[in-house]
């Protein structure tokens, strides 16, 4: 029943081989994935079915956003996922410390991507740029137009909530950087660092769109 | 060890960063050109491209087992779902009933009692100044 | 067979191994009494209505009580009971054993599907020590960004036992794909995993949309939002396009299992091949997809556009299609089968009986003119009754009386069992088939009180309820006695000669990893034209 002593360590007692360990893992990651789409998918057809009903509101509404700072963290995402795709590049060469370096790098680039949207945040709670019944800017630019509280309602709990997943990449990412620290990952086993790594491209998908949808309108 | 992974070359991580990075910059550019409706379209072909080049290549989709694409495909496919026959109701609405094809309030009642406000929120009066001047320099 | 063998459920010893197992039949097991324990909280819930409603006026409960009562029984049974009970139970327990596995792909993830499970019930039970909620269990806006009553908690428990859900999805998906034994290919399958495959598959796609649905209205009450408020600018509708977009595939989540179940107890009690393996398999698929197309079927009287009632309208039909194909499939099996009428076989009967009914009704309901006359009315009540109740909860028990053998190694009062399936059968129609009556009649379905023309019905349904209650009641207690000291079958026992891998390659109840060796495919599932397996029961 058990697997002999040749077996590694890494090897759960359930599965035949490293193969079929691997591959399962890998096909749950992307049933999860799955997930994560039609989650946001669901705030998603929130936006389109607002956005066509009130053009206008979302183009005047959306110039209070600060394209420069969205623009800003796109690069900084986009970077990280390239750090991200290259500590597994370095730890699939046996090259352990390249790894450590990238990991870090992506941490230290998603600790960014929440300082940026942490200023823009408290710029709108300033200005009462806010969801909701708590919406209380006036401005020239919008005192005219229709409810634009639901495109603070739509902006703050879709980037809300792909904040939270930037908050938990890190979090895993910073397990990633003990683990391969200590040596527990290496170029024999890595799956947690590329399952961590899907995740935290789907982080940097999901801001591919929600870049345009928002910041981009006008 | 049982199976070889494949391992994508340097050059083609590099290589799509920076594309990426690339059409980060023409979305920005594109948004500030008027197209009118072409706006939206071309963005999204923007950040449609840009998505399928992290999923292909960041995401290993294009070396992976294709039951995996699958995977991704669908969840796209139910999404699309949602989206069109959503929208099959709340665009067409009001066939039988004009009176239902526009939202009940078409301004929420919260409004009446804000007062106006000036680029950094704080309230003014009828003439345009400040209510707070020690605010002014905020920024 | 060696006498005290190692088996799951005395092997490893003491309640800390059973609170952080890892095995799949474990916690089966924990799901399943889980769930009859809130199958037994929903049922007394609705016999407290029956009791209300067997008079015309407020007799037993003010309208308040009832508005509570009626709630939270709709959201205990949906999401707390069928949702979780069969893929959690009678899957988990099961569907390794099926495939020839260890264990399912991920069992830390299974055991925090429990708890995540068990988290969301707490909560559940919090709103009802609260006060309860007086929503109905599909909350829909503007009521329920307004009501006082407990909505926050309650769909904050059912934003967590989403993720169990998705939790047990993603799982056994991967189970499925990934853990099979060499030679069991996809058409070798039992149709019972084919089944929870296509249950899953809904589970993992629609319910991130109920998550996100209910963290919209909790936040459209914290902080008005104004996605779902018409006060706000917001739209109701669009509430509802959210809520069923995952509530109407999940009645799929709810039907799919069990006919994963029928499918496997008419063959074995029937000794005879199953007819049409890949149109079952297909039709579970199928259903599955068109599951998602035909949501707004709920919503004929919403004010939705007349263009998407004509479109939901339309595909709601072909639901009928693979459903009807499955049923002429089970009863083909039957023709010319050597049928005997053992407990899970009268019960899988009975689901033929009363899904049909329930199905059928569905087609009525699907038709946008007719809707709108028997919209929220008891015809409606008695629909889905029919169904849920009629289908999945009939195929529930008897799945459970056709593998508690396997799962427990005991054998309960198999004439007892019979009566009680007589009784719940004879009880189920007793109590719904006259609320079809009363629909047709207009009586509005969620009033505690109604006119007295309506009375001789409700009073008779009211009757059968507590014979229906009564019996489920019986049917559970005697599989829980035959828990009692001393009534250990042989190891060996396959009473129904059934020839899944469950019943012939492993002991009664199971090794606590599964299989002593791994098994080797013999023959297909259902090879009764080829294969004698003759039925084996001793103590």
């Amino acid at each position: 029943m058990s697997h002999d002593n040749s077996s590694p360590s890494f090897l759960q007692h359930h599965f035949h081989d490293v193969k079929q360990q691997y591959e399962t893992a890998k096909l749950g990651m992307w049933a999860f994935i799955l997930t994560e789409v039609l989650t946001f998918g669901g705030l998603f057809v929130a936006y389109v079915v607002y956005r066509s009903w009130y053009p206008e509101m979302f183009i005047n509404a959306n110039l209070l956003l600060d394209v420069n700072k969205g623009l800003l963290n796109t690069v900084v995402l986009i970077t990280s996922s390239l750090t991200m795709a290259l500590a597994i590049w370095a730890i699939q060469k046996k090259n352990k410390n390249l790894s450590l370096v990238m990991l870090i790098l992506t941490f230290i680039l998603a600790f960014m991507f929440l300082g940026i949207k942490y200023l823009e945040y408290s710029h709108k709670f300033e200005v009462g740029q806010l969801p909701g019944e708590y919406y209380s800017y006036m401005g020239p630019e919008i005192a005219h137009i229709n409810n634009p509280h639901i495109f603070f309602s739509i902006y703050f709990m879709m980037t809300g909530l792909h904040g939270l997943h930037v908050a938990i990449g890190m979090g895993l990412i910073g397990w990633l950087i003990y683990a391969t620290a200590k040596g527990n990952l290496h170029s024999e086993y890595y799956t947690p660092m590329e399952m961590i790594g899907i995740f935290w491209h789907l982080v940097d998908l999901i801001w591919i769109y929600l870049f345009p949808l928002f910041y981009l309108i006008g | 060890m049982a199976h070889q992974h494949h391992i994508t070359p340097l050059s083609i991580y590099l290589t799509i960063a920076a594309t990426l990075l690339f059409l980060s910059g023409v979305t920005v550019w594109v948004s500030y050109v008027d197209l009118g409706a072409m706006n939206i379209v071309i963005a999204m072909l923007i950040a449609t491209t840009k998505a399928t080049l992290v999923v292909l290549f960041f995401m290993h989709l294009l070396w992976d087992d294709k039951k995996l694409l699958t995977i991704f495909v669908m969840s796209l496919m139910f999404l699309g779902i949602f989206i069109t026959i959503t929208l099959l109701d709340t665009e067409f609405r009001g066939g039988v009933n004009p009176e239902v094809k526009d939202s009940i309030n078409k301004r929420a009642a919260f409004y009446d009692s804000l007062p106006l406000t000036d680029t950094h929120g704080n309230p003014v009066d009828e003439h345009g100044s400040s209510h707070h001047e020690e605010d002014e320099d905020h920024h | 067979m060696i006498e005290n063998q190692k088996n799951y459920l005395t092997y490893p010893k003491g309640i800390m191994s059973w609170l952080l197992t890892l095995d799949h039949k474990r916690i089966g097991l924990m799901y399943l009494f889980g769930g009859l324990a809130f199958f037994f909280l929903g049922g007394l819930l609705a016999l407290g209505m029956r009791l209300e409603l067997a008079a015309p006026g407020n007799d037993f409960m003010s309208n308040d009580t009832y508005n509570n009562v009626y709630t939270l029984h709709g959201a205990i049974m949906v999401f707390l009971f069928i949702i979780p009970a069969i893929p959690g139970a009678l899957g988990n327990i099961l569907l390794p054993l099926m495939l020839g596995a260890k264990d399912v792909a991920f069992p830390r993830l299974n055991l925090a599907s429990f708890y995540l499970y068990t988290l969301g019930a707490l909560f559940t039970i919090y709103t009802i020590i609260a006060g309860g909620v007086d929503t109905g269990w599909t909350f829909y806006t503007p009521y329920s960004t307004t009501s006082t009553s407990n909505v926050i908690p309650m769909t904050m428990g059912i934003f967590i036992i989403g993720f169990s859900s998705i939790l047990t999805g993603l799982n056994f998906i991967a189970t499925i794909h990934k853990m099979r034994i060499p030679g069991l290919t996809w058409y070798k399958l039992p149709l019972f995993v084919w089944a929870l495959y296509g249950t899953s598959l809904v589970q993992i796609t629609a319910t991130p949309v109920i998550a996100i649905t209910m963290v919209l209205l909790i936040l459209e009450r914290l902080l008005g939002i104004g996605i779902f408020d018409p006060a706000l600018g917001g739209d109701p509708v669009l509430y509802q396009h959210f809520f069923w977009f995952y509530s109407h595939p999940a009645v799929y989540i709810m039907i799919l299992p069990a006919f994963g179940i029928v499918s496997e107890i008419i063959p074995v009690h029937s000794r005879k091949k199953i007819w049409g393996y890949k149109f079952i398999a297909f039709s579970t698929l199928s259903i599955a997809f068109i599951g998602f197309l035909v949501w707004g079927h709920h919503m004929f009287t919403s004010g939705q556009s007349v263009f998407s009632q004509i479109v939901f309208s339309f595909i709601t039909y072909f639901v009928g299609i693979p459903t009807g194909v499955k049923i002429f499939s089970w009863i083909l099996t039957m023709y010319r089968g050597q049928v005997s009428f053992t407990p899970p076989m009268l019960y899988a009967l009975s689901f033929l009986f009363l899904f049909t009914i329930g199905g059928l009704t569905g087609i009525f309901l699907g038709a946008v003119a007719l809707d709108i006359h028997l919209h929220d009315t008891y015809f409606v009540v008695a629909h889905f009754h029919y169904v849920m109740q009629g289908g999945t909860i009939v195929a529930f028990l008897g799945g459970l009386h056709h593998w508690w053998p396997k799962s427990m190694g005991t054998m309960y009062n198999q004439t007892v069992a019979n009566i009680c399936c007589l009784g719940v059968f004879l009880g189920f129609n007793g109590t719904f088939f006259p609320q079809f009556l009363l629909g047709l009649r207009g009586m509005p379905r969620r009033y505690a009180t109604y006119d007295p023309q309506y009375a001789d019905l409700h009073n008779y349904s009211s009757f059968w309820s507590a014979i229906l209650g009564l019996s489920i009641f019986i049917a559970i207690m005697n599989l829980l006695w035959s828990l009692r000291k001393n009534n250990k079958l042989d190891p060996g026992t396959n009473p129904w000669g059934a020839m899944t891998l469950e019943w012939t390659h492993t002991t009664s109840p199971p090794h606590p990893h599964n299989f002593e060796e791994e098994p080797v495919l013999e023959h297909g599932p259902y090879d009764y034209d080829k294969v004698i397996v003759e039925p084996t029961f001793k103590k």
